[in-house]
């Protein structure tokens, strides 16, 4: 039953948890629905020979609550899964967990400072959560994964809404095959199942559940998000948010939570603190390797950070001629301060980006 | 009895010379026209009757031929109404065969027998320079404006038989002021409040003739912005008064009414535009599109991306080639198709395009920018992108440059360019650009640097070079090209997709 195409998380958990019987639930089905409901339970038992033919066909694991293996945050959960799928290895959850997230389409910033984040906390054994969406979610797994390029550290774990066979977004195709390989992959989804948009807040709920702090990197006052951070509020789940500059429309989310009360944090430190691991005694010192700016270059800079800008935007309020604002441009881009994308400028004010 | 007639069709945007003969003989009364007439042309029977009877003038009860030599050329329009009823007068003898080889005739005839202006008629007159030309009052100015032979013009069938006889006076040319354009209301550039950085586009892109991609949100001022360029531009000299007096006359856009075009033209079809609209032909008649019209001036497309992309790539020969062939079946013609190329277009399809406030994915974004073909991106010399102005830019007192002063630094900078190959700067050839367009051991630095980022083409590093060019001739640099110069012309030609490209790259 639980492996029915559209199933319900709530009824499948009521078979599994023994409160009702499979036999019940189609009668009851019956009732309501009539006979269109009973063949499609006609095709049940094909449906479930299907899907786990095509879990065999692919190498997706399975785990059902009450199982060994099933993840031990979500036993004592609100609305815990009846089922998992799986790649990897879940063990993967046995560390120190933090979710993060964020919105899909961030700033240049904010995708440095999610993979930053990501790489110090898993550098420093902790599991990066994160949903590998566009955006935020893509960056905090390109960070962890990037912190196990060179030594043992925490393995990431992408909690996603499709199944687990069929990739979504298409861009993250390798990023979906690292994360298999190296940490783990879970959807509460049968294979196959294309990425509706119901499915979205219900790996939200996963998510938060799995976390035990939820970090928000950039997001508007509306989205995914939002939701995330909803369910790990009622699951008392502390949650940490990156701050933005006001003008930054990516951050007006994020801001709108630490107006609220929740923690404002600048870095992984922080994030460490909250775990309860704050090790800034024993940290070295992090070297950014860009060469220093000039005062007048710095007050540029300081000028400009925080939100995107154009080359309109700095002309007028650097009070530069066009012709030497571009001369500024184009010096602060060759020493790393500046990127451009499309058109539009920012200021990089965190270390090298991890590409 | 036979008569020989001058007058002239139009192909394309040029007029050939016709020789209406008309022979009246013994047979059955009868007319017929030869010599490949189109239907119009054929039409001219009935009119032609008609204005003989209203004016009082005998229509022949003999078997009439026309024919209109070259036999072999197809004519087309009404243009030859006039030359058909002077022709049949003198056949019938009521006119002096002699006198008729000092004259043309190019006019339409109304059934009252009054004269009607045609299509083209400066291309017209320009084929009849031999003679003096008769022409309907209404195209005197237009048909004067190009040629200095004289232009006769009456108002009647029954005056021109009158002023043949030597018993009237021709109307003659007009006054001299009716022979330059009154200039047409151009908006000024002081009305744009602050996006110093377009304007800074605008004066380059007027200066060297650049090509000039605005890519902005809605109501940033994109459309207000391109108007504004077509007035920066110099007034046209002689030889490109007359080729864009005779494309305007041959479509008959009010641009061509009062004479001799000196002001830059400016065109801005609308995005549903057909091919032919665009670059000119259609039947045997070969209008000449938009890209003719706008010759000497500017091209607006405003919405770039909503063109039929087969319209856009129709652009890139006439873009390389400043003329455009055009084949049928029938004929060929060329156009001049010199303009100056203004697009704009939205960065993505909800138009708001800052990092963070779009709300438009990759994949939309992607298929948005994919409707711009890369070769057709790769011909703007320069691609800004245009925000909207902030409020208090847009309320301050203080108006900025005004078109004038713009224009006078651009008319110095195009005489710097015109001064050494005797061209704007976007039609430097790569031979001529290492003399022209010398780099300080710095500027090349700069450049090898890009091209080894991969941030420039090969193609593109030749234009970045001859933008640098233009911005050295507008800031008094009329030697090497430094560092300065190259940094704006690199910044003023952003890569749209680049943002796609970093967000999709992987570790």
């Amino acid at each position: 039953m639980t492996l029915l195409k559209h199933h319900d998380p709530q009824t499948a958990w009521a078979v599994v948890q023994g409160r009702a019987k499979p036999n019940e639930v189609v009668s009851a089905m019956l009732r309501v629905e009539g006979l269109v409901t009973l063949l499609r339970h006609r095709a049940t038992q094909d449906l479930q020979d299907q899907i786990e033919q095509r879990c065999i066909r692919s190498g997706i694991k399975i785990t059902i609550f009450g199982d060994e293996n099933y993840p031990r945050a979500l036993i004592a959960d609100l609305a815990p899964p009846a089922v998992l799928f799986y790649f990897g290895d879940l063990s993967a959850l046995n560390s120190r967990r933090v979710g993060m997230v964020g919105t899909r389409s961030a700033t240049a910033s904010g995708r440095y400072l999610a993979s930053h984040i990501a790489h110090d906390l898993a550098t420093n054994d902790v599991c990066v959560v994160s949903g590998l969406a566009r955006g935020i979610d893509a960056w905090a797994h390109r960070g962890a994964l990037r912190a196990l390029e060179s030594r043992s550290a925490g393995r990431p774990v992408a909690v996603v809404a499709s199944g687990l066979d069929v990739v979504y977004p298409r861009e993250n195709a390798q990023l979906w095959q690292d994360i298999a390989k190296r940490g783990a992959l879970i959807s509460e989804s049968a294979p196959g199942s294309p990425p509706e948009a119901f499915r979205f807040p219900l790996r939200n709920r996963i998510l938060a559940a799995l976390s035990e702090v939820l970090v928000v990197v950039e997001s508007r006052d509306t989205g995914g998000s939002m939701i995330t951070v909803d369910e790990a509020q009622k699951r008392d789940v502390t949650v940490l948010a990156v701050p933005g500059s006001p003008r930054n429309v990516a951050s007006n989310g994020t801001n709108q939570l630490i107006q609220q009360g929740c923690l404002p944090i600048i870095g992984a430190q922080d994030v460490l603190v909250a775990l309860g691991l704050d090790n800034r005694r024993a940290q070295e010192n992090i070297y950014d390797p860009r060469v220093r700016l000039s005062t007048s270059d710095q007050s540029l800079v300081s000028m400009m950070a925080g939100s995107p800008f154009t080359f309109d935007d700095f002309v007028i309020r650097s009070c530069l001629a066009t012709i030497d604002a571009a001369v500024s441009l184009g010096r602060l881009e060759a020493l790393g301060w500046i990127v451009e994308n499309s058109g539009w400028w920012e200021v990089i004010e965190v270390r090298q980006p991890l590409y | 009895m036979f008569a020989s007639v001058r007058s002239a069709t139009l192909l394309g945007v040029r007029g050939s010379r016709v020789d209406v003969e008309v022979h009246a003989g013994i047979g059955l009364p009868g007319f017929t026209v030869v010599g490949q007439p189109d239907e119009v042309c054929r039409e001219s029977r009935d009119r032609v009757r008609a204005a003989l009877l209203s004016s009082d003038l005998p229509w022949p009860t003999r078997r009439i031929t026309v024919n209109l030599a070259p036999s072999g050329d197809r004519k087309s329009g009404a243009c030859l109404d006039l030359a058909i009823a002077v022709g049949l007068l003198a056949a019938q003898g009521l006119l002096p065969v002699e006198i008729l080889s000092q004259y043309a005739f190019i006019a339409e005839l109304g059934l009252d027998g009054s004269l009607r202006p045609v299509r083209g008629a400066t291309s017209l007159v320009l084929a009849t320079v031999d003679r003096q030309t008769v022409v309907a009052p209404e195209n005197l100015g237009e048909a004067s404006a190009a040629t200095v032979t004289q232009v006769l013009s009456a108002k009647t069938l029954f005056q021109v038989v009158e002023c043949l006889s030597g018993r009237s006076e021709w109307r003659k040319e007009i006054s001299k002021q009716v022979l330059i354009s009154k200039s047409k209301f151009v908006p000024d550039l002081a009305d744009v409040q602050g996006q110093p950085v377009v304007r800074q586009a605008l004066e380059i892109s007027a200066a060297g003739s650049h090509h000039l991609l605005l890519v902005g949100p809605p109501g940033a001022g994109k459309t207000m912005l391109a108007e504004r360029l077509v007035g920066l531009l110099p007034s046209l000299n002689d030889e490109q008064a007359i080729s864009a007096t005779m494309i305007h006359s041959s479509v008959q856009t009010e641009f061509s009414k009062c004479g001799l075009i000196r002001d830059a033209p400016y065109r801005a079809p609308h995005h549903s535009s057909s091919m032919v609209a665009m670059v000119g032909g259609g039947t045997a008649l070969m209008r000449p599109g938009e890209i003719s019209l706008a010759s000497h001036g500017v091209l607006f497309l405003d919405e770039l991306g909503e063109f039929a992309p087969s319209v856009l790539d129709a652009l890139r020969q006439p873009l390389e080639q400043r003329v455009v062939h055009l084949a049928r079946a029938r004929t060929s013609v060329v156009m001049p198709a010199e303009f100056l190329l203004v697009a704009a277009t939205n960065p993505c399809p909800c138009g708001e395009g800052t990092p963070g406030a779009c709300t438009c994915d990759d994949v939309a974004r992607a298929r948005y920018l994919r409707r711009f073909s890369g070769p057709l991106l790769d011909r703007f010399d320069l691609r800004v992108a245009v925000s909207r102005p902030n409020t208090t830019d847009l309320i301050s007192p203080t108006a900025g440059e005004s078109t004038s002063v713009v224009a006078a630094r651009v008319a110095r900078a195009r005489s710097l360019a015109f001064s050494r190959f005797g061209g704007t700067n976007s039609t430097l050839t790569r031979q001529q650009l290492d003399s022209a367009a010398p780099l300080t051991k710095k500027a090349e630095e700069l450049l090898r640097k890009e091209l080894e980022a991969g941030h420039l083409t090969g193609r593109g590093y030749h234009r970045v070079r001859r933008v640098a060019r233009t911005i050295a001739d507008l800031t008094g640099a009329p030697q090497m090209i430094d560092e300065t110069h190259l940094h704006l012309a690199l910044l003023l030609r952003v890569d749209f997709a680049s943002g796609l490209r970093t967000r999709a790259m992987q570790v």
